[in-house]
Protein backbone atom coordinates (compact mmCIF):
# COMPACT_ATOMS: atom_id res chain seq x y z
CA UNK A 1 0.00 0.00 0.00
CA UNK A 2 2.46 2.28 1.09
CA UNK A 3 4.37 1.22 -2.17
CA UNK A 4 1.06 2.35 -4.47
CA UNK A 5 0.84 5.78 -2.73
CA UNK A 6 5.02 6.52 -3.36
CA UNK A 7 4.22 5.54 -6.96
CA UNK A 8 1.11 7.45 -7.15
CA UNK A 9 2.87 10.78 -6.37
CA UNK A 10 6.31 9.84 -8.09
CA UNK A 11 4.11 9.61 -11.03
CA UNK A 12 2.67 12.66 -10.27
CA UNK A 13 5.35 14.39 -9.96
CA UNK A 14 6.90 13.34 -13.16
CA UNK A 15 3.69 14.75 -14.77
CA UNK A 16 4.75 18.18 -15.55
CA UNK A 17 1.61 19.40 -17.09
CA UNK A 18 -0.70 18.65 -13.81
CA UNK A 19 2.17 20.11 -11.75
CA UNK A 20 2.24 23.19 -13.56
CA UNK A 21 -1.36 23.38 -13.05
CA UNK A 22 -1.74 22.63 -9.58
CA UNK A 23 1.12 24.16 -8.09
CA UNK A 24 2.58 27.37 -10.62
CA UNK A 25 -1.03 28.22 -12.01
CA UNK A 26 -2.68 29.00 -8.64
CA UNK A 27 0.20 31.57 -7.50
CA UNK A 28 0.49 33.03 -10.90
CA UNK A 29 -3.28 33.58 -10.94
CA UNK A 30 -3.04 35.02 -7.28
CA UNK A 31 -0.02 38.07 -8.81
CA UNK A 32 -2.24 38.53 -12.31
CA UNK A 33 -5.39 39.31 -10.18
CA UNK A 34 -4.24 40.45 -6.54
CA UNK A 35 -0.71 42.06 -8.20
CA UNK A 36 -1.95 45.38 -9.68
CA UNK A 37 -4.69 45.33 -7.06
CA UNK A 38 -3.81 48.03 -3.64
CA UNK A 39 -4.06 47.12 -0.11
CA UNK A 40 -7.66 47.91 -0.70
CA UNK A 41 -10.29 46.00 2.00
CA UNK A 42 -12.30 43.88 0.24
CA UNK A 43 -15.80 44.75 1.14
CA UNK A 44 -18.28 42.22 2.49
CA UNK A 45 -15.17 40.30 4.42
CA UNK A 46 -15.19 42.06 7.13
CA UNK A 47 -11.41 44.03 6.86
CA UNK A 48 -9.73 41.80 4.36
CA UNK A 49 -7.20 43.69 2.02
CA UNK A 50 -7.06 42.57 -1.87
CA UNK A 51 -3.67 40.25 -0.89
CA UNK A 52 -5.37 38.25 2.21
CA UNK A 53 -8.29 37.89 0.48
CA UNK A 54 -6.49 35.95 -2.82
CA UNK A 55 -4.22 34.43 -0.79
CA UNK A 56 -6.60 32.46 0.92
CA UNK A 57 -8.63 32.08 -2.22
CA UNK A 58 -5.66 31.05 -4.55
CA UNK A 59 -4.45 28.75 -1.82
CA UNK A 60 -7.85 27.05 -2.03
CA UNK A 61 -8.21 27.05 -5.84
CA UNK A 62 -4.72 25.38 -5.92
CA UNK A 63 -5.80 22.95 -3.32
CA UNK A 64 -8.87 21.94 -5.03
CA UNK A 65 -7.21 21.57 -8.46
CA UNK A 66 -4.58 19.56 -7.28
CA UNK A 67 -7.00 16.62 -5.70
CA UNK A 68 -9.98 17.24 -7.94
CA UNK A 69 -8.25 17.32 -11.32
CA UNK A 70 -5.47 14.62 -10.43
CA UNK A 71 -8.22 11.97 -9.05
CA UNK A 72 -11.34 11.96 -11.45
CA UNK A 73 -9.47 11.39 -14.97
CA UNK A 74 -6.86 9.47 -13.26
CA UNK A 75 -9.65 7.17 -12.08
CA UNK A 76 -12.05 6.97 -15.04
CA UNK A 77 -9.04 5.73 -17.22
CA UNK A 78 -7.48 3.64 -15.13
CA UNK A 79 -11.29 1.87 -14.71
CA UNK A 80 -11.19 2.27 -18.65
CA UNK A 81 -7.66 0.38 -19.22
CA UNK A 82 -7.99 -2.22 -16.86
CA UNK A 83 -5.52 -1.09 -14.53
CA UNK A 84 -7.91 -1.34 -11.49
CA UNK A 85 -9.44 -5.06 -12.90
CA UNK A 86 -5.29 -5.97 -12.54
CA UNK A 87 -5.00 -4.42 -9.08
CA UNK A 88 -8.14 -6.23 -7.82
CA UNK A 89 -6.13 -9.28 -8.58
CA UNK A 90 -3.46 -8.52 -5.83
CA UNK A 91 -3.89 -8.81 -2.18
CA UNK A 92 -4.06 -4.97 -2.06
CA UNK A 93 -7.75 -4.35 -0.32
CA UNK A 94 -9.85 -2.70 -2.35
CA UNK A 95 -10.24 0.69 -0.60
CA UNK A 96 -6.11 0.52 -1.05
CA UNK A 97 -6.45 1.63 -4.77
CA UNK A 98 -9.17 4.79 -3.40
CA UNK A 99 -7.07 5.78 -0.49
CA UNK A 100 -3.68 6.25 -2.76
CA UNK A 101 -5.48 7.84 -4.80
CA UNK A 102 -6.52 10.62 -1.73
CA UNK A 103 -3.59 10.15 -0.16
CA UNK A 104 -1.05 11.05 -2.82
CA UNK A 105 -3.37 14.02 -4.12
CA UNK A 106 -3.07 15.58 -0.67
CA UNK A 107 0.71 15.44 -0.70
CA UNK A 108 0.79 17.40 -4.11
CA UNK A 109 -1.80 19.88 -2.79
CA UNK A 110 0.27 20.48 -0.14
CA UNK A 111 3.00 22.59 -2.48
CA UNK A 112 0.14 24.69 -4.31
CA UNK A 113 -1.16 25.98 -1.23
CA UNK A 114 2.81 26.56 0.28
CA UNK A 115 3.10 28.47 -2.73
CA UNK A 116 0.81 30.70 -3.23
CA UNK A 117 1.27 31.51 0.54
CA UNK A 118 5.05 32.55 -0.33
CA UNK A 119 4.21 34.52 -3.69
CA UNK A 120 1.78 36.38 -1.34
CA UNK A 121 4.32 37.20 1.49
CA UNK A 122 7.00 38.36 -0.76
CA UNK A 123 4.56 40.19 -3.59
CA UNK A 124 1.84 41.45 -1.69
CA UNK A 125 3.80 41.61 1.68
CA UNK A 126 0.87 39.56 4.08
CA UNK A 127 1.66 39.43 7.26
CA UNK A 128 -0.28 36.98 9.88
CA UNK A 129 0.77 35.37 13.22
CA UNK A 130 2.60 32.37 13.01
CA UNK A 131 -0.42 30.29 14.33
CA UNK A 132 -2.37 31.64 11.45
CA UNK A 133 0.08 30.28 8.86
CA UNK A 134 0.02 27.22 10.55
CA UNK A 135 -3.95 27.21 10.93
CA UNK A 136 -4.31 28.17 7.36
CA UNK A 137 -2.12 25.10 5.94
CA UNK A 138 -3.88 22.72 8.40
CA UNK A 139 -7.35 24.16 7.26
CA UNK A 140 -7.06 24.34 3.78
CA UNK A 141 -5.26 21.08 3.26
CA UNK A 142 -7.64 19.09 5.10
CA UNK A 143 -10.70 20.86 3.64
CA UNK A 144 -9.14 19.57 0.34
CA UNK A 145 -10.45 16.30 1.10
CA UNK A 146 -14.01 17.12 0.83
CA UNK A 147 -12.88 17.55 -3.01
CA UNK A 148 -10.84 14.50 -3.19
CA UNK A 149 -13.79 12.64 -2.45
CA UNK A 150 -15.29 14.60 -5.22
CA UNK A 151 -13.26 14.03 -7.14
CA UNK A 152 -13.11 10.11 -6.82
CA UNK A 153 -17.01 9.85 -7.18
CA UNK A 154 -17.01 11.52 -10.61
CA UNK A 155 -14.21 9.06 -11.24
CA UNK A 156 -16.51 6.08 -11.07
CA UNK A 157 -19.55 8.25 -12.37
CA UNK A 158 -17.76 9.01 -15.65
CA UNK A 159 -16.13 7.47 -18.47
CA UNK A 160 -12.95 7.87 -20.20
CA UNK A 161 -14.58 10.84 -22.87
CA UNK A 162 -16.92 12.75 -19.98
CA UNK A 163 -15.32 12.73 -17.66
CA UNK A 164 -12.74 15.76 -18.75
CA UNK A 165 -15.85 18.08 -19.74
CA UNK A 166 -17.82 17.19 -16.17
CA UNK A 167 -14.61 17.85 -13.98
CA UNK A 168 -14.14 21.33 -15.94
CA UNK A 169 -17.85 22.23 -15.40
CA UNK A 170 -17.55 21.45 -11.96
CA UNK A 171 -14.46 22.86 -10.98
CA UNK A 172 -14.93 26.15 -12.55
CA UNK A 173 -18.28 26.11 -11.76
CA UNK A 174 -17.38 25.91 -8.06
CA UNK A 175 -14.63 27.91 -8.35
CA UNK A 176 -16.09 30.98 -9.48
CA UNK A 177 -19.70 30.64 -7.89
CA UNK A 178 -17.77 29.64 -4.78
CA UNK A 179 -15.60 32.94 -4.76
CA UNK A 180 -12.31 31.40 -5.50
CA UNK A 181 -11.95 34.04 -8.49
CA UNK A 182 -13.61 37.17 -7.26
CA UNK A 183 -15.73 37.85 -4.00
CA UNK A 184 -19.02 36.99 -3.98
CA UNK A 185 -19.93 40.45 -2.93
CA UNK A 186 -19.82 41.43 -6.24
CA UNK A 187 -22.67 38.74 -7.83
CA UNK A 188 -26.28 39.71 -7.32
CA UNK A 189 -28.55 39.34 -4.01
CA UNK A 190 -30.08 36.11 -6.14
CA UNK A 191 -26.85 34.76 -6.56
CA UNK A 192 -25.61 35.45 -3.18
CA UNK A 193 -27.87 33.68 -1.45
CA UNK A 194 -26.70 30.96 -3.49
CA UNK A 195 -23.13 30.70 -3.37
CA UNK A 196 -23.53 30.65 0.76
CA UNK A 197 -24.46 26.97 0.00
CA UNK A 198 -22.00 25.78 -1.81
CA UNK A 199 -18.60 23.55 -0.75
CA UNK A 200 -16.03 26.11 -2.25
CA UNK A 201 -17.50 29.15 -0.78
CA UNK A 202 -17.71 27.36 2.58
CA UNK A 203 -13.67 26.44 1.64
CA UNK A 204 -12.59 29.66 1.42
CA UNK A 205 -14.48 30.92 4.64
CA UNK A 206 -12.26 28.90 6.89
CA UNK A 207 -9.44 30.35 5.94
CA UNK A 208 -10.77 34.04 5.75
CA UNK A 209 -11.62 33.73 9.52
CA UNK A 210 -8.49 32.64 10.77
CA UNK A 211 -6.55 35.49 8.56
CA UNK A 212 -9.34 37.72 10.19
CA UNK A 213 -8.14 36.21 13.54
CA UNK A 214 -10.43 34.08 14.61
CA UNK A 215 -11.76 30.60 14.55
CA UNK A 216 -13.42 29.20 11.00
CA UNK A 217 -17.32 29.99 11.20
CA UNK A 218 -19.38 26.90 12.26
CA UNK A 219 -21.34 27.39 9.50
CA UNK A 220 -18.43 26.67 7.17
CA UNK A 221 -17.21 23.86 9.16
CA UNK A 222 -20.31 22.28 8.98
CA UNK A 223 -21.14 22.58 4.98
CA UNK A 224 -17.55 21.58 4.54
CA UNK A 225 -18.32 18.70 6.75
CA UNK A 226 -21.65 17.67 5.33
CA UNK A 227 -20.20 18.21 1.79
CA UNK A 228 -17.84 15.24 2.48
CA UNK A 229 -19.90 13.18 3.81
CA UNK A 230 -22.39 13.26 0.67
CA UNK A 231 -19.13 12.95 -1.50
CA UNK A 232 -17.44 10.00 0.41
CA UNK A 233 -21.22 8.31 0.38
CA UNK A 234 -21.42 8.81 -3.10
CA UNK A 235 -17.84 7.89 -3.68
CA UNK A 236 -18.11 4.12 -2.03
CA UNK A 237 -21.25 3.76 -3.75
CA UNK A 238 -20.28 4.34 -6.82
CA UNK A 239 -16.93 2.33 -6.10
CA UNK A 240 -19.08 -0.62 -4.82
CA UNK A 241 -20.87 -0.76 -7.82
CA UNK A 242 -18.15 -0.37 -10.42
CA UNK A 243 -16.63 -3.70 -8.13
CA UNK A 244 -19.84 -5.50 -9.19
CA UNK A 245 -19.51 -5.22 -12.43
CA UNK A 246 -15.95 -5.50 -12.46
CA UNK B 1 1.74 -36.24 -21.82
CA UNK B 2 1.39 -37.04 -17.99
CA UNK B 3 -2.01 -38.90 -16.44
CA UNK B 4 -2.66 -37.36 -12.99
CA UNK B 5 -4.69 -39.51 -10.96
CA UNK B 6 -7.00 -36.56 -9.52
CA UNK B 7 -5.48 -35.97 -5.91
CA UNK B 8 -7.73 -35.45 -2.87
CA UNK B 9 -7.75 -31.83 -2.29
CA UNK B 10 -8.86 -29.36 -5.14
CA UNK B 11 -6.71 -26.34 -6.32
CA UNK B 12 -10.16 -25.06 -7.26
CA UNK B 13 -13.40 -25.96 -7.67
CA UNK B 14 -16.76 -24.87 -9.19
CA UNK B 15 -19.83 -26.54 -7.98
CA UNK B 16 -23.05 -25.75 -10.47
CA UNK B 17 -22.03 -22.59 -11.17
CA UNK B 18 -23.89 -20.00 -13.55
CA UNK B 19 -23.78 -16.67 -14.60
CA UNK B 20 -26.32 -14.95 -16.58
CA UNK B 21 -25.70 -11.31 -18.06
CA UNK B 22 -29.47 -10.10 -19.10
CA UNK B 23 -30.99 -12.76 -21.36
CA UNK B 24 -27.47 -14.66 -22.48
CA UNK B 25 -26.24 -17.39 -20.08
CA UNK B 26 -22.41 -16.63 -20.10
CA UNK B 27 -21.90 -19.56 -18.07
CA UNK B 28 -24.62 -22.75 -17.41
CA UNK B 29 -24.23 -25.34 -14.25
CA UNK B 30 -20.47 -25.68 -14.64
CA UNK B 31 -18.88 -27.77 -12.70
CA UNK B 32 -15.30 -28.60 -12.63
CA UNK B 33 -11.72 -29.38 -10.46
CA UNK B 34 -8.43 -28.17 -10.46
CA UNK B 35 -5.62 -29.83 -9.47
CA UNK B 36 -2.38 -29.09 -8.19
CA UNK B 37 0.61 -29.83 -11.04
CA UNK B 38 -1.95 -29.93 -13.52
CA UNK B 39 -1.91 -27.59 -16.61
CA UNK B 40 -5.43 -26.95 -17.96
CA UNK B 41 -6.21 -25.41 -21.12
CA UNK B 42 -9.60 -23.85 -21.22
CA UNK B 43 -11.22 -23.90 -25.30
CA UNK B 44 -13.99 -22.16 -26.74
CA UNK B 45 -14.77 -19.95 -29.45
CA UNK B 46 -15.60 -16.50 -28.98
CA UNK B 47 -18.27 -16.03 -26.46
CA UNK B 48 -18.06 -19.68 -25.13
CA UNK B 49 -17.40 -18.01 -21.66
CA UNK B 50 -14.08 -18.53 -21.41
CA UNK B 51 -13.55 -14.81 -19.75
CA UNK B 52 -16.71 -15.19 -17.69
CA UNK B 53 -15.29 -18.52 -16.26
CA UNK B 54 -11.68 -16.59 -15.47
CA UNK B 55 -13.30 -14.04 -14.06
CA UNK B 56 -15.83 -15.96 -11.48
CA UNK B 57 -12.63 -17.86 -10.65
CA UNK B 58 -11.20 -14.67 -9.68
CA UNK B 59 -13.75 -13.23 -7.55
CA UNK B 60 -14.10 -10.39 -10.77
CA UNK B 61 -17.59 -11.38 -10.98
CA UNK B 62 -20.04 -12.98 -8.33
CA UNK B 63 -21.76 -16.10 -9.58
CA UNK B 64 -25.95 -16.02 -9.94
CA UNK B 65 -26.14 -19.41 -8.24
CA UNK B 66 -23.42 -22.36 -7.51
CA UNK B 67 -20.28 -22.09 -5.32
CA UNK B 68 -16.33 -21.28 -6.25
CA UNK B 69 -14.14 -22.37 -4.05
CA UNK B 70 -10.35 -21.76 -4.33
CA UNK B 71 -8.30 -23.61 -2.04
CA UNK B 72 -10.75 -23.89 0.10
CA UNK B 73 -11.72 -20.33 0.48
CA UNK B 74 -13.91 -17.93 -1.77
CA UNK B 75 -11.95 -16.29 -4.79
CA UNK B 76 -11.44 -13.13 -2.91
CA UNK B 77 -9.94 -14.64 -0.13
CA UNK B 78 -7.50 -16.80 -2.10
CA UNK B 79 -6.24 -13.75 -3.77
CA UNK B 80 -5.64 -11.37 -0.72
CA UNK B 81 -3.50 -14.35 0.70
CA UNK B 82 -1.35 -14.59 -2.70
CA UNK B 83 -2.64 -17.66 -3.60
CA UNK B 84 -3.41 -17.11 -7.50
CA UNK B 85 -1.82 -15.15 -9.75
CA UNK B 86 -3.22 -14.09 -12.73
CA UNK B 87 -3.10 -12.36 -15.63
CA UNK B 88 -6.05 -11.07 -17.66
CA UNK B 89 -6.41 -9.81 -21.57
CA UNK B 90 -8.44 -7.01 -19.95
CA UNK B 91 -6.00 -6.02 -17.04
CA UNK B 92 -4.66 -2.81 -17.80
CA UNK B 93 -1.19 -0.96 -16.76
CA UNK B 94 -0.11 1.62 -14.26
CA UNK B 95 1.10 4.50 -16.52
CA UNK B 96 3.17 7.13 -16.03
CA UNK B 97 5.95 4.55 -13.98
CA UNK B 98 8.82 2.60 -15.11
CA UNK B 99 8.72 -0.95 -15.77
CA UNK B 100 11.01 -1.80 -12.63
CA UNK B 101 8.56 0.30 -10.42
CA UNK B 102 5.43 -1.66 -11.67
CA UNK B 103 7.20 -5.07 -10.88
CA UNK B 104 8.01 -3.50 -7.96
CA UNK B 105 5.05 -2.61 -6.89
CA UNK B 106 3.48 -5.74 -7.66
CA UNK B 107 6.11 -8.06 -5.54
CA UNK B 108 5.71 -5.46 -2.70
CA UNK B 109 2.19 -5.91 -2.88
CA UNK B 110 2.41 -9.72 -2.84
CA UNK B 111 1.82 -11.80 0.21
CA UNK B 112 5.00 -14.45 -0.31
CA UNK B 113 6.93 -12.05 -3.29
CA UNK B 114 9.87 -13.20 -5.23
CA UNK B 115 12.98 -10.58 -5.83
CA UNK B 116 12.29 -7.87 -8.41
CA UNK B 117 15.21 -8.84 -10.17
CA UNK B 118 14.23 -12.69 -10.10
CA UNK B 119 10.57 -11.89 -11.28
CA UNK B 120 11.83 -9.52 -14.16
CA UNK B 121 14.39 -12.06 -15.46
CA UNK B 122 12.20 -14.69 -15.93
CA UNK B 123 9.20 -12.46 -17.99
CA UNK B 124 12.46 -11.48 -20.01
CA UNK B 125 12.21 -8.00 -19.60
CA UNK B 126 14.96 -7.45 -17.32
CA UNK B 127 16.65 -5.31 -20.36
CA UNK B 128 13.45 -3.03 -20.54
CA UNK B 129 13.41 -2.53 -16.66
CA UNK B 130 13.90 1.45 -16.71
CA UNK B 131 11.19 2.09 -19.93
CA UNK B 132 8.19 3.95 -19.19
CA UNK B 133 5.16 1.42 -19.32
CA UNK B 134 3.52 3.58 -21.68
CA UNK B 135 5.86 2.90 -24.30
CA UNK B 136 6.15 -0.64 -24.94
CA UNK B 137 4.85 -2.61 -27.51
CA UNK B 138 2.00 -5.15 -27.29
CA UNK B 139 4.43 -7.95 -26.61
CA UNK B 140 6.25 -6.20 -23.60
CA UNK B 141 3.34 -5.04 -22.45
CA UNK B 142 2.18 -8.66 -22.31
CA UNK B 143 5.12 -9.74 -20.69
CA UNK B 144 4.92 -6.96 -18.06
CA UNK B 145 1.57 -8.75 -17.26
CA UNK B 146 2.87 -11.78 -16.96
CA UNK B 147 5.73 -10.57 -14.30
CA UNK B 148 3.05 -8.88 -12.33
CA UNK B 149 0.76 -12.44 -12.74
CA UNK B 150 3.98 -14.30 -11.15
CA UNK B 151 5.66 -11.53 -9.04
CA UNK B 152 5.15 -14.10 -5.77
CA UNK B 153 4.92 -17.57 -5.03
CA UNK B 154 1.37 -18.49 -6.21
CA UNK B 155 -0.50 -21.85 -6.51
CA UNK B 156 -2.77 -21.27 -9.06
CA UNK B 157 -1.89 -19.45 -12.39
CA UNK B 158 -4.43 -18.06 -14.32
CA UNK B 159 -3.72 -16.83 -17.91
CA UNK B 160 -5.97 -15.39 -20.60
CA UNK B 161 -4.82 -15.65 -23.76
CA UNK B 162 -1.15 -15.15 -22.49
CA UNK B 163 0.64 -15.35 -25.62
CA UNK B 164 -1.42 -13.00 -27.57
CA UNK B 165 1.36 -10.12 -29.37
CA UNK B 166 4.08 -12.43 -28.60
CA UNK B 167 6.28 -13.72 -31.79
CA UNK B 168 7.19 -17.15 -31.87
CA UNK B 169 10.20 -16.92 -30.01
CA UNK B 170 8.72 -15.13 -26.86
CA UNK B 171 5.89 -17.42 -26.95
CA UNK B 172 8.31 -20.55 -27.07
CA UNK B 173 10.24 -18.95 -23.81
CA UNK B 174 6.88 -18.15 -22.58
CA UNK B 175 5.61 -21.88 -22.18
CA UNK B 176 8.87 -23.48 -21.15
CA UNK B 177 8.67 -20.84 -18.07
CA UNK B 178 5.06 -21.85 -17.40
CA UNK B 179 6.33 -25.53 -17.97
CA UNK B 180 8.92 -24.90 -14.28
CA UNK B 181 6.07 -23.53 -12.67
CA UNK B 182 3.67 -26.42 -13.25
CA UNK B 183 6.86 -28.84 -12.45
CA UNK B 184 7.08 -27.14 -8.81
CA UNK B 185 3.76 -28.46 -8.72
CA UNK B 186 1.92 -25.45 -9.48
CA UNK B 187 -1.84 -25.63 -11.59
CA UNK B 188 -1.62 -24.05 -14.48
CA UNK B 189 -5.05 -22.78 -16.07
CA UNK B 190 -5.10 -20.96 -19.68
CA UNK B 191 -7.47 -19.96 -21.99
CA UNK B 192 -6.21 -19.66 -25.41
CA UNK B 193 -7.42 -19.71 -28.92
CA UNK B 194 -4.17 -21.39 -30.24
CA UNK B 195 -5.06 -24.82 -30.14
CA UNK B 196 -1.49 -26.83 -31.17
CA UNK B 197 -0.34 -24.52 -28.14
CA UNK B 198 -3.28 -26.69 -25.94
CA UNK B 199 -1.94 -29.24 -27.86
CA UNK B 200 1.11 -29.00 -26.85
CA UNK B 201 1.14 -27.73 -23.54
CA UNK B 202 -1.96 -28.75 -21.62
CA UNK B 203 -2.19 -32.40 -19.57
CA UNK B 204 -5.30 -31.20 -19.64
CA UNK B 205 -8.56 -29.73 -22.03
CA UNK B 206 -11.66 -28.24 -21.17
CA UNK B 207 -13.72 -27.59 -24.02
CA UNK B 208 -16.37 -24.98 -23.69
CA UNK B 209 -19.79 -23.66 -25.56
CA UNK B 210 -21.82 -21.30 -24.54
CA UNK B 211 -21.31 -21.38 -20.89
CA UNK B 212 -21.20 -25.23 -20.76
CA UNK B 213 -18.31 -28.40 -20.53
CA UNK B 214 -18.34 -30.19 -23.84
CA UNK B 215 -15.65 -31.92 -22.86
CA UNK B 216 -12.98 -32.62 -20.33
CA UNK B 217 -10.23 -34.83 -20.86
CA UNK B 218 -6.52 -35.04 -22.57
CA UNK B 219 -6.07 -34.08 -25.54
CA UNK B 220 -6.05 -37.68 -26.90
CA UNK B 221 -9.25 -38.19 -25.03
CA UNK B 222 -10.87 -35.24 -27.02
CA UNK B 223 -8.95 -36.05 -30.30
CA UNK B 224 -11.07 -39.54 -29.42
CA UNK B 225 -14.30 -37.91 -28.40
CA UNK B 226 -14.81 -35.74 -31.78
CA UNK B 227 -14.88 -39.41 -33.14
CA UNK B 228 -13.37 -39.62 -35.50
CA UNK B 229 -10.21 -40.76 -37.75
CA UNK B 230 -9.64 -39.92 -41.04
CA UNK B 231 -9.24 -42.39 -43.95
CA UNK B 232 -8.11 -40.95 -47.35
CA UNK B 233 -7.37 -43.44 -50.56
CA UNK B 234 -7.50 -43.00 -54.20
CA UNK B 235 -9.95 -45.01 -55.97
CA UNK B 236 -8.74 -45.87 -60.05
CA UNK B 237 -12.24 -48.22 -60.60
CA UNK B 238 -15.67 -46.82 -61.68
CA UNK B 239 -16.82 -45.16 -57.80
CA UNK B 240 -19.83 -46.18 -56.98
CA UNK B 241 -20.56 -43.55 -53.98
CA UNK B 242 -23.70 -45.24 -52.93
CA UNK B 243 -21.94 -48.21 -51.97
CA UNK B 244 -19.07 -46.21 -50.07
CA UNK B 245 -21.75 -44.25 -48.70
CA UNK B 246 -22.84 -47.68 -47.11
CA UNK B 247 -19.96 -48.39 -45.40
CA UNK B 248 -19.81 -48.90 -41.66
CA UNK B 249 -18.94 -45.82 -38.72
CA UNK B 250 -19.11 -43.11 -41.55
CA UNK B 251 -18.86 -39.62 -40.09
CA UNK B 252 -18.60 -37.82 -43.50
CA UNK B 253 -17.32 -38.89 -46.87
CA UNK B 254 -16.15 -36.68 -49.75
CA UNK B 255 -14.97 -37.35 -53.02
CA UNK B 256 -12.65 -34.95 -55.37
CA UNK B 257 -11.71 -36.20 -58.54
CA UNK B 258 -10.39 -40.07 -58.01
CA UNK B 259 -9.26 -39.00 -53.92
CA UNK B 260 -11.97 -40.19 -51.45
CA UNK B 261 -11.65 -38.78 -48.03
CA UNK B 262 -13.49 -40.57 -45.07
CA UNK B 263 -14.07 -39.43 -41.52
CA UNK B 264 -14.98 -42.45 -39.54
CA UNK B 265 -15.77 -43.50 -35.49
CA UNK B 266 -13.78 -46.74 -36.26
CA UNK B 267 -11.36 -46.69 -38.80
CA UNK B 268 -10.46 -49.94 -38.85
CA UNK B 269 -14.00 -51.30 -39.28
CA UNK B 270 -14.77 -48.78 -42.14
CA UNK B 271 -11.48 -50.02 -43.78
CA UNK B 272 -11.82 -53.73 -43.29
CA UNK B 273 -15.51 -53.19 -44.87
CA UNK B 274 -13.91 -51.24 -47.68
CA UNK B 275 -11.63 -53.88 -48.93
CA UNK B 276 -14.87 -56.15 -49.12
CA UNK B 277 -16.22 -53.50 -52.10
CA UNK B 278 -13.98 -55.00 -54.97
CA UNK B 279 -12.24 -52.49 -55.36
CA UNK B 280 -8.50 -51.97 -54.51
CA UNK B 281 -7.91 -48.90 -52.55
CA UNK B 282 -4.36 -47.00 -53.45
CA UNK B 283 -2.63 -44.49 -50.86
CA UNK B 284 -4.51 -45.79 -47.93
CA UNK B 285 -3.68 -43.35 -45.60
CA UNK B 286 -5.44 -43.35 -41.84
CA UNK B 287 -4.97 -40.68 -39.35
CA UNK B 288 -5.98 -39.25 -36.21
CA UNK B 289 -7.58 -35.82 -36.18
CA UNK B 290 -5.66 -32.83 -34.99
CA UNK B 291 -7.07 -31.04 -31.75
CA UNK B 292 -8.64 -28.33 -33.62
CA UNK B 293 -10.66 -30.76 -36.02
CA UNK B 294 -11.83 -32.58 -33.21
CA UNK B 295 -12.65 -29.05 -31.43
CA UNK B 296 -14.41 -28.25 -34.73
CA UNK B 297 -16.26 -31.86 -34.46
CA UNK B 298 -17.26 -31.12 -31.21
CA UNK B 299 -18.78 -27.94 -31.03
CA UNK B 300 -20.28 -28.14 -34.33
CA UNK B 301 -22.15 -31.70 -32.98
CA UNK B 302 -23.07 -29.63 -30.03
CA UNK B 303 -24.60 -26.67 -32.38
CA UNK B 304 -26.44 -29.25 -34.40
CA UNK B 305 -27.84 -31.01 -31.68
CA UNK B 306 -29.62 -27.76 -29.78
CA UNK B 307 -30.21 -26.19 -32.65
Amino acid sequence: MNTLIKLEITRTLRNKKFMFFSVVYPAGLFLVIAGPQGDSVVSGTGGLTMGAFYMVAMASFGALTAVLMGNSERIAKEREKGWVRQLRLTALPGRGYVLAKIASAAVVSLPSIIVVFLVAVAIKHVHLAAWQWLALTGVIWAGSLCFAALGVAIGYLANGDAVRPITMIIYFGLSILGGLWLPTTSYPQWLQDITTWLPTHAYAGLGQAIELGGAPHGRDVAIIVGYFLVFAAGAAWLYRKDTRKA
Amino acid sequence: MKTTAPPATAVASFADVSKAYGRVRAVDGLTLDLHPGETVALLGPNGAGKSSTLDLLLGLRTPDSGRISVFGKSPQAAIAAGHVGAMLQSGGLMEGVRVREIVGLACDLHPKPYPVDEVMDRAGIAQIADRMVDKLSGGQEQRVRFALATAGAADLIVLDEPTTGMDVTARQAFWSTMREQAGQGRAVLFATHYLEEADAIADRVLVLHKGRLLADGTAAEIKAKAGARRIAFDLECEIDEAALRGLPFLASLSLSGTTVRIQSHDADATVHALYGLGCYPRNLEVSGLGLEQAFVAITEAEEARTS
